[in-house]
């Protein structure tokens, strides 16, 4: 595996940026491909995120500073297009981004590439109901493993109030779960 | 003996020393407990076979696509030719009247006429040549928009073509 350092130089070179770049989209597309599924929900809108993402990336590269790793920028990325993309969806249908989180989950009950069971359909209600950081904060932990420092870089907030709103999500998502 | 603060309220001795400990303890015990329970281990989405061998040959033909493009070379010549049309127009304007037999002092010319030369003529002058023109202290929205902008407009405008709240570079000290 090439060392970041050699992968970000390749990729702000011109000779050596499309190589590089497979390489790098290789290496992270799952894992920003599930990040992105668990906010649109919808394989056909997740797969045009991530090709959004990946252009951007591309795109930006120049821009990278180093400030952070490179999957923390990849990531927030993702995380910016995907909510974008929600937001610019419930304005062309007219609602709100609350009403068009709802009917995403509703459509689940159709997905072809959804199979989840009650609780699990319930529990994509029940993240319907949080707030977008609080949503965020829970998948990435929970679903992703990933550790508190990593997802701090890419939300870029404090590993004390990323434990309190994983902490609250998980209470609301109990809630929710246990109220029938 | 705790420490008192003036309202004479105590806390006991090293209260505060191991706070934080003690609460994130306290999450991680919550956290282990709620992942053991109820939560179910996966989130039942699925994909396409063979999704993520495809997935490479889109974003890449994809990016190969947009290098093609053909990129204008001079983005900024129809600016340098503004620039020259408003130098012409304002040489032609102030060369004739300097001409005339009974010079006009520029006081001498009705602000109507100057307030009509400069709302019929197109400057087409760039944002940053007018933030030089314009003092931002002495500039009011209503100076250069004939309709009141409401608020409602202003964020539903700014919703829609800022990605990135940071793009703005707010000074958040400004709106406290």
């Amino acid at each position: 595996m090439i060392a970041e350092e050699a992968l970000i130089d390749q990729l702000k070179s011109p000779e050596t940026r499309e190589k590089a770049f497979a390489v790098l989209l290789n290496t992270h597309k799952e894992r920003l491909y599930w990040h992105i599924r668990r906010i649109v929900l919808n394989h056909d809108d997740a797969d045009d995120v991530l090709q959004n993402t990946f252009i951007k990336v591309y795109r930006n590269i120049e821009s990278f500073k180093g400030d952070s790793k490179l999957y923390s920028w990849m990531y927030r990325i993702a995380t910016n297009e995907s909510l974008t993309f929600i937001k610019q969806r419930s304005k062309k249908s007219g609602i709100s981004d609350e009403e068009l989180k709802n009917r995403m989950v509703d459509n689940l009950e159709a997905d072809v590439y959804f199979e989840g069971d009650e609780i699990q359909m319930k529990l994509q209600k029940a993240l319907a109901t949080l707030p977008d950081k609080q949503k965020l904060v829970f998948n990435m932990k929970y679903y992703q493993e990933m550790k508190y420092e990593e997802i701090s870089e890419v939300l870029e907030t404090s590993v004390g109030a990323l434990k309190t709103s994983y902490h609250l999500a998980v209470k609301k998502i109990e809630t929710y779960l246990k109220a029938d | 003996m705790g420490k008192k603060d003036k309202s004479n309220f105590k806390t006991p001795e090293g209260y505060f020393d191991n706070f934080n400990e003690r609460l994130m303890q306290k999450l991680h015990v919550d956290e282990a407990i709620e992942k053991l329970s109820y939560l179910p281990e996966s989130d039942g989405f699925h994909i396409p076979k063979g999704y993520f061998e495809s997935v490479d040959k889109k974003v890449l033909s994809q990016i190969r696509e947009k290098d093609t493009k053909v990129i204008q070379l001079s983005p900024y010549r129809k600016y340098f030719y503004g620039a020259a049309a408003v130098a012409a127009a304002l040489l032609l304007f102030f060369g004739l009247n300097l001409k005339r037999e009974s010079p006009v002092a520029f006081e001498d010319l009705a602000s109507a006429e100057i307030d009509a030369y400069l709302e019929n003529t197109e400057l087409d002058l760039t944002y940053y040549e007018w933030a030089e023109l314009v003092s931002l202290e002495d500039a009011e929205l209503s100076d250069v928009m004939d309709t009141p902008l409401e608020t409602e407009n202003i964020l539903e405008y700014l919703d829609e073509n800022i990605e990135d709240i940071e793009e703005l570079n707010l000074n958040f000290e400004d709106y406290e």
